[in-house]
């Protein structure tokens, strides 16, 4: 009898740890995802606008570079929605996020009321979230970081990581097929530096707008860990923007988590004091 | 003949009193080694129940898929109504619901900037509802280190361990962050009552404590809980009666085929407890084998002396022209009576005393030092229906036995040689 | 000493029933003993079996390493002394540890993926089946064991495939398919409860950790090999050695230790219970030949001899029936207690989970401080319980003792 209560008290133990692992965890998805999404897939940044090249002989380099043109702004604006599939319910949040380049974005939650009012600041590498129920300021740190967030396959590390795609993967047209009855060029990419979530990657980019409409992220074994749909894109302020995106873990039996963009200005002025620790309260 | 017996049994205290004693003692030894035995191999069972599974659990058929991963996204929504139904169901059994959560606490600075945080596990459970005995089935308030017991909403225990890596007093503030039924953030401040020590390394290192009405508002559960535990009235795991409850409760929600419908699962059913539970069993029933076998011989051999005793009373009675069948007809029914009335008063006499000792415990936390919360200081012996019994066995029997070996000597002994013999 | 003798002789002349009483207080006797060695097993059972299955006699962790803030283990791993590894050999099995998801049939599990040499001994982990899969399969599944809690908690069985994905020393994901080459059946949940484990070479490469460990466990040798080095010995518990953090046997076993300690006080109340039914059987004989032997007595007294003395006698006949029960018990007790030593204790298992069982027995073990103990147990108890029955003699008149109408 003795040893078995040693192991239950290993059992108490093993059961903590899984608490402590389930912290960040839940079935339903984030909250936080829709910030980390929107910088990490559709990057914000003002990426290089030099490349002018030949569109001939389109290199995937050269792909990357037109979408990132595209796509890109000195700043954003944005409203969101995000819908989250839980297995008992769908839940929608809303929030209203600026970002400018790649290392600073601001969100405020604005619905629903539980978490109205939290915000989120990320700052050169650094995350803060505020929230009004406890009134306070608390900094996701350390190891933290790379938890994941909220049973969602990006942990904050990702989301903190502002370098750009080009930076990183090493790209190559790999074929052309149609994809929500457009004409889309497939790219393969592939890391070029080890510290990145996914060795390599698979766009689908429409060849005519230079719009992400898939992406699928890839292991380093070849296996398919995850896959977003971009639909609804539509002209905003002379570029063109994907305002709806499905984000799926292919690992994980679910209906993944839908973002929306509800409202998005580009090259606004955005005070300064936006991206600083002042404004979260 | 019978009466006749009882009543020299009654009557001649020389010749039963002794014989009474003897077996009534054994037979409380019996009970008293039983119970305590039983106690003592259905504690690691206890804690498990206590802490975890409780006897009979009821959680959503989702939630029980997963459990370990406490998935409050798929809680029992109107578990209040459903904790009443339970109730009225099942009255005998104590229905609790609590909340198990892992979240980051997270300690401010006097600017309320986050001075140190840190991973916890947290049970939310009934800390201040009249009569709740939740506080006690976590041997909270013995295993506090400082401060004290949380005595109103917003207070918690967090481990001593945790508090002293980030220099946290009773009476400070911090919060903790964690996520809703819903997969919201949760963002919830609490004030530290006081400190505890589980005594496992691994929830000493984080582990909170809060009020399940507490958790309701900060994980936005409100009226819903992830799990309702049944305690049944009897100390240890009875797993007859748990099933029972167990068959009942579910037959009544079979129809239900909705995924989030309550399923009732015994200790047995938790993973790892059903093998816990057969080796329990098993090392019991082997102890409990070997102490009844040991009280039946020492048993029978007081039935084997007493029956020597009387050597010279059956010389006389054959020399007096007894039958010797009815002699030994008579030594065996008499060795039954003051087996059974052994018994009965040796089985009354355990049974008081293991009950007493089950309502108050025995503290050894006088044996042990450093008491822990996991490790319960006060030690129950088990009250069971198997106590009203198991006296019996070495009681009764052994004592029939006993007898009826010595008296079978009354056979060989020839009346002739009776009187030099008896030296009379 | 004539007391002694007297006393010694009258048991010897009483025959059957001295026997008869002995043999039962030595049944008590060796079931005492036999009880506590089973206690005692079961206590070495459960420090062995977790330095068998997980830690060993002795650890080198990576000083950031904790075991239980999974957190940690992003960092803790590093470079393992290879000349350290090889003066050890196979006293002396690195672990490296990764976090890692596994993905049984759609299910999402939090599981530590531990990477563990497929050549190693010393650890009891089953590694030959995967040692043989891993060289027989080029690069393709990855075999894996598993406990039986874990195969129960994600319904996997031997043969059964599952994705499982993690991220390698710079935070790139990956993931492939394990086979699950063995289910495995251990006391101790920490090394089975959400751990999935795969050969070493594996995890290193799949995690780009070349030549890393999170811990080294050390076997007793390994241990007395390293105390035993000229220049390095091993330091303190706690301290660090070569860069890695020493844990020795008592630092490891600490918590099982402590629960030991504080089961000891409930297992002394059924020792005492145990011996309360032997004591009865003496008290029972006492009082019967006090009974009987009331002529003796009285005549005992008529002859001169101090009530005391009767006594005396009287108490310690019935202490002799303990050190003949001793004598006896050691006489059949012994080669009884050593072949149960011998062979264990079955224990039941669970033979419906597939894997592979374990023959869950418990061996015995009988300390000399224990065997002592319950030899004096038994006859200062013996003692007492023959003294109470005999102080009425000292009540007696010798007159009415020599007619026999006393009690």
């Amino acid at each position: 009898m003795f040893n078995k209560n040693i192991e239950t008290i290993k059992r108490f133990q093993n059961s903590h740890l899984k608490a402590k692992s389930r912290i960040m965890f839940s079935h339903n998805g984030a909250l936080m995802l829709a910030v980390i999404l929107f910088s990490v897939i559709l990057p914000g940044g003002s990426h290089a606008r030099s490349a002018r090249g030949e569109q001939t002989q389109q290199s995937g380099e050269s792909i990357l570079r037109k979408v990132d043109q595209n796509l890109s702004s000195k700043n954003r604006i944005f409203e969101s929605s995000m819908i989250i599939h839980g297995r008992r319910s769908d839940r929608t949040v809303t929030s209203r996020s600026w970002s400018e380049g790649d290392k600073k974005s601001f969100s405020e939650y604005l619905s629903p009321a539980a978490e109205a009012g939290t915000k989120m600041l990320k700052l050169e590498g650094q995350l803060w979230i505020y929230t009004p129920s406890a009134d306070r300021t608390i900094q996701i740190s350390g190891h933290m970081l790379r938890q994941s967030v909220m049973g969602s396959d990006l942990s904050y590390e990702d989301m903190m990581d502002d370098r750009k795609l080009t930076d990183i993967y090493d790209s190559r047209v790999v074929s052309k097929d149609t994809l929500q009855g457009r004409d889309v060029l497939i790219l393969e990419l592939t890391a070029r530096v080890t510290d990145v979530a996914y060795h390599r990657q698979k766009m689908w980019i429409d060849a005519e707008r230079f719009v992400p409409l898939r992406q699928e992220m890839y292991a380093k074994s070849g296996q398919l860990l995850k896959r977003m749909e971009l639909k609804d894109v539509e002209r905003i302020q002379g570029r063109w923007f994907p305002k709806t995106m499905i984000y799926k873990d292919m690992l994980k039996e679910g209906k993944g988590t839908e973002f929306r963009m509800t409202k998005i200005q580009f090259d606004q002025q955005i005070p300064a004091h936006i991206f600083t620790k002042a404004s979260l309260r | 003949m019978k009466k006749f017996l009882l009543k020299g049994i009654l009557h001649d205290r020389g010749r039963s009193l002794l014989p009474v004693i003897v077996v009534a003692t054994g037979a409380m030894l019996t009970v008293l080694l039983y119970s305590w035995l039983t106690g003592v191999m259905g504690e690691s069972l206890e804690m498990s129940s206590n802490f975890m599974t409780g006897d009979v659990k009821v959680t959503t058929r989702a939630y029980a898929a997963d459990a370990d991963q406490f998935p409050n996204d798929l809680a029992i929504l109107d578990s209040d109504l459903l904790v009443e139904e339970l109730r009225k169901e099942e009255p005998a059994v104590d229905w609790v619901s609590r909340i198990r959560f892992g979240a980051l606490a997270d300690f401010p600075d006097s600017a309320g900037e986050t001075r140190g945080q840190g991973p916890v596990a947290g049970w939310a459970i009934d800390l201040f509802s009249e009569g709740s005995l939740e506080a006690q089935r976590f041997n909270l308030a013995a295993s506090v280190v400082r401060g004290a017991m949380p005595d109103s909403p917003g207070e918690c225990l967090i481990s001593e361990d945790l508090a002293s890596r980030f220099n946290v007093e009773p009476g400070e503030e911090f919060t903790l962050f964690g996520t809703t039924m819903e997969g919201g953030f949760s963002f919830t401040n609490f004030i530290v009552a006081g400190t505890v020590r589980f005594g496992s390394a691994g929830l000493d290192r984080g582990a909170v404590v809060i009020d399940l009405n507490d958790a309701r508002n900060a994980f936005a559960m409100q009226g819903a809980t992830g799990e309702i535990l049944g305690y049944l009235p009897e100390t240890y795991f009875d797993e007859e009666e748990a099933e029972a409850v167990k068959a009942k409760l579910n037959a009544g929600w079979a129809a239900d085929t909705d995924e989030f419908a309550p399923v009732a699962q015994t200790l047995r059913d938790m993973p790892g407890m059903g093998d816990l539970l057969d080796y329990t069993k098993s090392i019991s029933g082997f102890m409990i084998f070997i102490f009844v076998s040991a009280m039946t011989i020492v048993l029978w051999n007081g039935g084997l002396l007493g029956g020597l005793r009387r050597y010279t009373e059956f010389g006389v009675r054959i020399a007096l022209g007894e039958d010797k069948g009815h002699i030994y007809r008579s030594l065996l029914w008499e060795a039954l009576m003051i087996g059974t009335i052994g018994s009965v008063i040796g089985t009354t006499i355990g049974v008081v005393i293991a009950t007493s000792l089950n309502i108050h415990g025995i503290d050894i936390s006088g044996m042990m030092k450093n008491a822990t919360m996991l490790m319960p200081s006060i030690v129950r012996p088990a009250v069971d229906s198997v106590i009203y019994y198991i006296g019996f066995i070495p009681g009764v029997f052994s004592m029939v036995l006993g007898n009826a070996l010595a008296g079978a000597g009354i056979y060989k002994r020839e009346t002739a040689r009776l009187f030099n013999e008896l030296e009379v | 000493m004539l007391t002694f003798i007297l006393a010694f002789r009258n048991l010897m002349g009483s025959g059957k029933r001295t026997w008869l009483n002995v043999s039962v207080l030595s049944l008590a006797f060796v079931v005492i003993i036999f009880y506590n060695g089973l206690l005692e097993g079961w206590n070495v059972q459960a420090r062995t079996d977790t330095m068998a299955w997980e830690t060993g006699n002795g650890r080198l962790s990576h000083p950031l390493f904790d075991q239980f803030d999974p957190f940690t283990l992003a960092d803790s791993h590093g470079k393992t002394d290879e000349g350290l590894l090889t003066l050890l050999g196979k006293d002396a099995s690195p672990v490296l540890i990764t976090q890692a998801t596994a993905y049984p049939n759609g299910r999402l599990f939090n599981v530590l993926l531990k990477g563990i040499d497929t050549r190693q001994t010393l650890l009891s982990v089953p590694v030959r089946l995967m040692d043989s899969l891993a060289s027989a399969g080029e690069g393709g599944v990855i075999p894996a064991v598993i406990g039986d809690r874990m195969a129960k908690a994600a319904k996997l069985k031997a043969g059964d495939m599952m994705v499982v994905r993690w991220r390698d020393a710079n935070g790139t994901f990956d993931a492939r398919e394990v086979m699950i080459a063995e289910v495995f059946r251990t006391n101790v949940p920490s090394v089975d409860v959400s751990q999935v484990w795969i050969p070493l070479e594996y995890l290193r490469e799949m995690t780009s950790m070349y030549g890393e460990a999170t811990y080294i466990t050390l076997s007793k040798e390994g241990v007395a090999k390293l105390n035993g080095a000229a220049d390095d010995k091993l330091p303190a518990s706690g301290e660090l050695y070569k860069g890695w953090r020493y844990e020795d046997e008592d630092a490891l076993m600490h918590e099982i230790d402590t629960v030991i300690k504080a089961k000891k006080g409930s297992s002394t109340v059924i020792s005492m219970l145990l011996l309360c039914i032997a004591l009865l059987a003496i008290f029972d004989t006492q009082i019967l030949s006090i009974f009987r032997r009331q002529k003796e007595i009285g005549t005992y007294i008529a002859l001169g001899m101090t009530r005391l003395k009767v006594v005396g006698i009287f108490t310690i006949e019935g202490t002799i029936h303990s050190v003949l029960a001793i004598a006896l018990g050691t006489l059949w007790g012994m080669p009884l207690l050593k072949w149960i030593q011998h062979t264990g204790i079955p224990m039941p298992s669970n033979t419906d989970q597939a894997g592979l069982a374990i023959a869950d027995k418990i061996v015995p073990v009988y300390s000399a401080g224990m065997l002592l103990a319950t030899v004096l147990l038994v006859v200062i108890s013996s003692l007492v319980v023959s003294y109470i029955p005999a102080r009425k003699i000292s009540k007696m008149k010798p007159t009415e003792a020599l007619k026999g109408k006393l009690v």
